[in-house]
């Protein structure tokens, strides 16, 4: 028995050791790749690309080697293409505990579809995220700070950037410094983006806007419009339909989709071609419990109400005591046959 | 008393109203589980109604179909109203008298001496042609159609009243469809069922509706006053009829029984919308 316990000591301390040891490569592989790539590539000014070692060693993967992400270079002189970083070998695989999840979002992504069927100047990772010098979201220098998200989404979708930067979202984040205002991401989703002509999308971006109009989703919820859309339909209207999408404003602002007069009319006859100024002074967003901005609705549901209760008040009564007294009755009947 | 028998049966309605029930019945049940799916839309079983439908647009086309019924048998029933008053009754027809629906003192008097009777107080009230129930089902269709189907018109035809009339108006017209719907429904499907079919001496329906026939018997205990009126009178022999043939009621109580349980089932969906999700 003891000899075993300490046999396994013994065994154990091996197994600790060759950790140690193997755990340490990387570090030794990465000081000699790293020292080795850098005696050209971190000249400045290096025909062949240069790479700021300080920058890159701050960066999330600083203390991966080259040769970690540029598989194909294996011995010098390397070949003189170099193949694409394909990030995917760690961030599918989970190799090293990189995260996958982003990856298979992507690929699955209106991104993605475009990379898999070939198109050209289709987003890779490094388009959004750089190369080098990638830094975590919450870093105000990363590209992909939250800040920063318009500007690199302008990249190749220029109009909507153009759009977007009249938007209320984009003065309420960039004027008034308030980040909670929607960027491209909080509605088209940073690495799933999905389609946007596809209902699943067109329905879940409803409930996106709520998450922070929470109010105006519950009363949209209270019109037929928001019934509908909740069981799934997308031919009614939705937040974007009438409150435009990308150059959003509210509606108190002249040039609203919804400021009153003409505007609104015409944002209305897209679905109702009769629509007129009294047509357009329907409540979206009704709450029929507020009595101080909806005292018709909120009379209106008062009356309903008492109507309801007083009619079933009355008739709960009166049908539990005659459905007493009917059973009492036949058992005597009963019982005097 | 056999089957067949002549004169064992009084006759109560004529089949006139008889078929009138039954579109009130079959169109009522069209727009309610047509139109509750949208009111109680978190629910979960309002989309998997939905689909049963074959989408909101079909439930729509349903719906707007169950409406122009309702309308239909609304005017049907007017007309019958101009035919009887005016031509059968030469406008000497007595709107307080036992044949009319319109609510009298006596039904205040019932409506208490039931009570009274309900609490062992006093003998049950002597019931004339109709009760005091009967009118109140009889009038809350009136103002039922009249409601929801005036708030229904207006939502269905917004773009014409949308021109002239202000658009909150569809806000409170949906507010006013909905709650008199769900009275409606909640009201047909508890109340009106237990009184007409429910309670321990109709258990499990009564089928006079469907027959138009009440056996003579209970026409003497159920309606005391009538009989004797009629007795009286010597008219009870022009109402006595053949006890109803076993086809009709072949048809008449699966029917019965049918409607039924589907009114239960929208009952339960209709709390379960109400008070769960």
């Amino acid at each position: 028995m003891r000899a075993l316990t300490g046999g396994s000591a013994a065994r154990r301390g091996i197994i600790v050791l060759w950790v140690m040891i193997v755990s340490l490569l990387p570090g030794l592989s990465l000081a000699a790749s790293q020292s080795y790539c850098l005696s050209c590539h971190g000249q400045k000014g290096f025909s062949g690309g240069y790479v700021d070692q300080k920058r890159y060693e701050k960066s999330v993967h600083g203390i991966r080697p080259c040769t970690g992400c540029h598989l194909d270079v294996v011995s010098y002189p390397h070949p003189k293409k170099v193949a694409e970083v394909d990030c995917s070998v760690c961030h599918l695989a989970g190799t090293f505990g990189a995260p996958t999840q982003p990856a298979r979002q992507y690929w699955l992504s209106v991104h993605g579809q475009a990379v898999r069927e070939g198109v050209r100047n289709a987003p890779i990772c490094q388009t959004c995220h750089g190369s080098h010098y990638i830094l975590p979201p919450s870093n105000q220098q990363s590209r992909v700070n939250r800040k920063n998200i318009p500007h690199l989404c302008s990249g190749c979708h220029e109009y909507e950037y153009e759009q977007y930067m009249k938007s209320i979202h984009a003065r309420t984040f960039f004027q008034m410094h308030d980040e909670k205002a929607a960027v491209c991401y909080d509605c088209h989703e940073e690495h799933r983006v999905p389609n946007v002509t596809q209902p699943r999308w067109e329905l879940w971006v409803v409930r996106e806007c709520g998450s922070c109009h929470r109010r105006e989703l519950l009363t949209y919820r209270d019109t037929i419009h928001g019934e509908i859309s909740r069981l799934g339909y997308t031919t009614v209207a939705r937040c974007p339909d009438c409150h435009g999408s990308h150059d959003i404003l509210p509606p108190s602002n002249p040039e609203s989709t919804l400021y009153k007069g003409p505007n609104r009319v015409r944002t209305c006859r897209q679905c109702h071609p009769t629509a007129t100024v009294s047509f357009t002074e329907y409540y979206a967003h009704p709450n029929m419990h507020d009595r101080a901005r909806y005292p018709l609705l909120y009379y209106t549901h008062l009356f309903m109400s008492i109507l309801i209760f007083g009619v079933f008040s009355f008739f709960s009564v009166h049908t539990f005591l005659w459905a007493y007294r009917s059973v009492k009755e036949r058992h005597k009947t009963r019982e005097e046959k | 008393m056999k089957a067949g028998e002549d004169g064992t049966y009084i006759r109560r309605l004529i089949p006139y109203h008889r078929v009138l029930h039954v579109f009130v019945q079959l169109s009522f049940f069209g727009l309610v589980s047509t139109g509750m799916p949208l009111k109680y839309s978190d629910a979960p079983w309002a989309s998997w109604i939905m689909r049963f439908w074959g989408g909101y647009q079909n439930a729509g086309l349903i719906h707007r179909i169950c409406a122009s019924v309702t309308l239909g048998y609304f005017a049907a029933h007017l007309l019958f109203l101009i035919y009887y008053i005016g031509f059968v009754r030469k406008f000497r027809f007595d709107f307080f008298g036992p044949d009319s629906m319109v609510p009298r003192p006596k039904d205040f008097r019932d409506i208490y001496g039931s009570f009274q009777w309900f609490m062992g107080l006093s003998p049950r009230p002597r019931f004339d042609r109709w009760t005091y129930w009967e009118k109140f089902d009889y009038w809350a269709v009136f103002w039922g159609v009249g409601i929801i189907g005036g708030s229904g018109l207006l939502l269905w035809f917004k773009g014409f009243f949308g021109q002239f009339l202000p658009g909150y108006i569809f806000n409170i017209a949906i507010i006013v469809h909905g709650e008199e719907a769900l009275l409606a429904a909640a009201f047909i499907f508890t109340i009106h069922f237990f009184n007409t079919h429910l309670r321990p001496e109709k258990f499990p329906m009564d089928t006079v509706m469907f027959t138009g026939r009440l056996s003579l018997e209970e026409f003497r205990r159920e309606r005391p006053l009538e009989y004797k009126r009629l007795e009286e009178s010597g008219e009870l022999d022009k109402y006595r009829a053949k006890s109803p043939s076993g086809a009709l009621l072949c048809i008449s109580i699966p029917y019965g029984v049918f409607l039924l349980l589907f009114g239960f089932f929208l009952l339960v969906l209709i709390l379960l919308g109400q008070f769960v999700y």
